[in-house]
């Protein structure tokens, strides 16, 4: 028997997933050990450590391009850049989680097991801080998304999946206020996630069966060799794509997003909405880019109808929402199918475009989501529609700040929605999918139209009775604010060093 | 008997055998037994210090009880990865490295058993 | 497909498609679980003959094992109030399911078929070439040792979780010590004696008769709270298996 050595590992290049895992494994140590008193801030200084020193190490290998342990994870420029987006807003959702300044304890219930509505439920909901387990769950996720952009095998990605998506089942669960929504929303998620998992690993094997391996370069190469039947590969590769698309949250895998998003805690909202995405859309830019980019043609008509139809969906349902939560989600349906237009663009173009576009978005939508945990009443936050009429009177600052969020998700110009947009249907036009920009270009205009609704409802109605006031935001939440604003307005005006480093990172290695 | 399945024909005979034992007990001890059913009242129903059952059979458990099962769900999983482990670790060209990347997913896992016991989950109250 | 192989595959191939259907038509949650168990079973023997001894143990002991326990531990906690809602939401859901469900199996079952069609198995002999347990082993501590610590980070989420949702901790003041409890046992008003024992009568030998005190009188003090309170028919309360 050969002698048996461990794959060479670059652990430079995969240190970022290394410090987080640890990060949040002594993030479980403190919970345990630590009193509780001390926990919330250890916990949220060294989940903040951790994530920036994650970046620098990220930022020092920036010209790393590698293939390591045993070829299981590629360290290249997409990787890096997604990495990279994946920390800088994680860091800016995890300082919304951390803020405890507008609501006593926090926005998470202190303990989960208490039945909803009992008399210690009431008494936990004004007395007692938040769970604490937030952070360390927190991070566990971020650290699998890093995982998940970077694997370069489909099992590797299995594991990632599952790695980044059970704590945000559980975040969902752990709201402070409407626990029984929060409670449904994570077992919504829960339940359909998994099946969505099952499906995954189901098209896994099936293109196993196919190429005899699961690594990209393996499933690359036999795309052009193999003498397997073609239909292992198909229906692999589809079922793969239900996988990831359900993730993205692409129509037809789309119904859960909407429910979710209402029911999870706002913060985590934020979470999903930005850091979700960036690891969603970055597994499927290198399941498509790298693993099967031989059969581009077969797959691009049928992903084409995904992102259509996700469009549509996303921008009609948009217009019916009387939620400012779930209007959010359709808006962020909406925007996985403008992703989806730069991912099939199937270039240098629509890589890079589709890597700026998840950068921009992210930022604008968990600035949106902090605006929203300041709305509030007595019942926590005001989040139906007719709530925030007037809202420009009570508060023109933070309404200031909403409506430019909301130009920048109607693509005005001057914001960083814009270039985004430009840039993927740009991408998707050098590509020959201009029946795709048709669509993205219409549906756009039909987003319009719920934006400049909340922006006419909050500015030119009367601040009524009802209208909920505007808390004023803790130092956590004003500086994830200020980082989303400044991001969106400067990558709308100055766009180009981000667009360059998006154009020298687009090279998948193999 | 030889072959991959062949290893396995003793065990298919043995639960072949051990089908045959029970059934031919059972249905030995059917045709042999005297049979003078009576069926009096309340024969089939349960019986305890003179109280009638009413309501259905369905107890609703603990929650608590969920997370030792989860635990030990979770030790299982544990188990199954040690167990190849347990098998070539001492091989010649194993060794140290197995046993490093062992003792890393175990420590792991123990950090989840540190927690229980600090949130006194293990306690019985 | 050896003799033995297809023997003992036509045989299990009935227990785990009975379970599988078994397992969605049955209306108790509880029977469903051992339905499933059926299946899984059959499909732990599978693996085996198919040379996978470690996947097809690993199936038996941990799904069949641990995880159906699980199951079971999770129907447990259902109230016996609780019950199914059996009203459509969507008009015709249930219905478009069940043929989506059953299409989609067709087609990805046909699918596969016909994709296997002429296949010849390859690559098993160097798989299991140094046995089936290290060659999984091999791969697990090599090739794929970054997936598998990973596991780790997984299974300690999951164990963090299940503890978070299910685990209510109690606070100091919320136990009662010994001085409370004595204290609320001779509080003035409260009896600190034992309780009497119930009263079993040549009438009636059930718990749920009321004992007598020695003044003569009866006392409700001396039925357990968890007996229902009903009214016994008289065949109820009478004493058993003397009729004829």
């Amino acid at each position: 028997m050969e002698d048996l050595s461990l794959p060479k590992i670059d652990y430079a290049a995969v240190a970022p997933m290394l410090i987080l895992f640890g990060v949040a494994c002594v993030g479980v140590l403190f919970e345990g050990v630590l009193p509780k008193a001390a926990r919330r801030v250890t916990q949220l200084v060294l989940a903040l450590l951790g994530l920036v020193a994650a970046l620098s190490v990220i930022v020092w290998q920036s010209d790393t391009r590698v293939l390591t342990a045993g070829g299981a994870v590629a360290i290249d420029g997409p990787t890096l850049f997604l990495q990279g987006a994946i920390i800088v807003l994680g860091i800016m959702a995890l300082l919304l989680i951390g803020d405890r300044a507008m609501e006593h304890g926090g926005a998470f219930v202190a303990q989960a097991a208490i039945t909803v509505g009992s008399e210690a439920d009431r008494k936990q909901a004004v007395k007692e801080q938040g769970a604490t387990e937030v952070y360390p769950l927190t991070v566990f996720a971020i650290a699998g998304m890093l995982l998940f952009v970077a694997a370069n095998d489909l099992l590797t990605m299995f594991v990632a999946l599952e790695v980044f998506s059970l704590p945000l089942y559980l975040l969902c669960a752990l709201a402070r206020r409407r626990r029984l929504l929060s409670q449904e929303a994570a077992l919504k998620y829960f339940l359909l996630g998994a099946y969505a998992s099952a499906f995954f690993l189901f098209g896994v094997a099936l293109v196993y069966g196919f190429a005899g391996g699961v690594e990209f370069g393996t499933i690359h190469d036999s795309v052009t060799e193999s003498t397997q039947s073609t239909v292992l590969l198909y229906a692999g590769l589809a079922m793969i794509a239900i996988g990831l698309l359900f993730k993205a949250a692409a129509a037809p895998f789309h119904v859960w997003t909407p429910d979710v998003y209402q029911g999870a805690p706002t913060p985590i909202t934020g979470l999903m909405a930005a850091c979700t995405k960036v690891a969603a859309f970055g597994g499927l830019l290198r399941v498509l880019y790298v693993g099967f980019d031989g059969v581009a043609w077969d797959y691009t008509p049928i992903l084409g109808v995904v992102a259509v139809l996700t469009m549509l969906i996303g921008a009609v349902l948009a217009v019916t929402q009387t939620d400012i939560k779930r209007l959010l989600a359709y808006s962020s349906i909406a925007n996985a199918g403008y992703l989806l237009v730069g991912v099939l663009a199937l270039s240098k173009d629509g890589l890079s475009s589709t890597m700026f576009y998840l950068v921009a978005y992210g930022f604008t939508v968990i600035a949106a989501f902090g605006v929203v945990t300041l709305v509030r009443d007595a019942d926590g936050e005001a989040t139906h529609l007719s709530r925030w009429a007037g809202l420009g009177r009570r508060s023109p600052l933070y309404a200031g700040i909403f409506t430019f969020i909301l130009l920048a998700f109607a693509g005005i110009p001057l914001t960083s929605g814009f270039i985004a947009k430009f840039a993927v249907f740009g991408a998707a036009l050098d590509s020959g999918e201009a029946w795709l920009v048709v669509f993205g270009v219409v549906t756009s205009m039909l987003l319009a139209f719920p934006y400049l609704r909340v922006v006419v409802m909050m500015w030119l109605s009367e601040p009524g009775e009802s209208t909920p006031t505007v808390s004023i935001p803790g130092g956590l939440t004003a500086a994830a604010l200020v980082i989303g604003v400044v991001a969106t307005l400067v990558l709308g005006v100055a766009p180009a060093p981000l667009l360059d480093l998006t154009t020298s990172a687009a090279d998948f290695v193999r | 008997m030889a072959g991959y399945l062949g290893s396995y024909a003793t065990l298919g005979l043995l639960l072949l055998a051990s089908v045959v034992v029970f059934v031919g007990a059972f249905s030995a001890n059917r045709l042999l037994r005297p049979a003078s059913p009576a069926e009096p009242i309340g024969k089939r129903e349960t019986y305890e210090c003179g109280v009638d059952p009413v309501g259905g059979d369905w107890a609703q458990a603990q929650i608590r009880y969920y997370v030792y099962a989860y635990l030990y769900v979770l030790f299982a999983v544990e188990a199954v990865f040690l167990f190849p482990w347990a098998v070539i670790f001492d091989r010649p060209g194993f060794g140290a490295t197995t046993v490093v990347e062992m003792a890393i997913f175990v420590a792991v896992l123990a950090l989840g058993i540190l927690y229980a016991w600090r949130k006194r989950i293990l306690t019985w109250t | 497909m050896s003799t033995g192989e297809a023997v003992t595959f036509w045989i299990l191939v009935w227990p785990a498609l009975v379970g599988a259907i078994g397992m969605v038509l049955a209306r108790n949650a509880i029977h469903s679980a051992l339905w499933l168990v059926l299946t899984m079973l059959s499909i732990g023997v599978f693996y085996v003959l198919q040379s996978a001894p470690f996947i097809g143990m690993a199936q038996i002991i941990v799904y069949t094992g641990a995880i159906m326990m699980l199951f079971l531990f999770v129907l447990m906690l259902v109230g016996r109030d609780a019950s199914d809602s059996l009203i459509e939401t969507l008009r015709g859901q249930r219905v478009a399911a069940v043929l989506l469900g059953i299409g989609f199996a067709a087609m990805v079952g046909t699918g596969v078929y016909r994709a296997m069609d002429n296949v010849t198995p390859a690559g098993l002999e160097q798989a299991n070439a140094q046995g089936n347990v290290e060659g999984i082993a091999r791969l697990l501590f090599t090739k794929y040792v970054f997936a598998f610590e990973v596991t780790s980070a997984l299974l300690i989420t999951a164990a963090v979780g299940a503890m978070v949702l299910a685990h209510k901790e109690r606070r100091k003041g919320e136990k009662r010590g010994q001085p409370e409890t004595m204290r609320a046992r001779f509080y003035p008003g409260n009896y600190p004696g034992p309780k009497p024992g119930p009263g079993v009568y040549a009438t009636s030998d059930s718990v749920a008769t009321p004992g007598r005190l020695p003044d003569g009188t009866l006392t409700d003090r001396s039925i357990s709270k968890i007996l229902p309170v009903r009214e016994l028919t008289s065949s109820e309360s009478a004493p058993k298996g003397t009729e004829k």
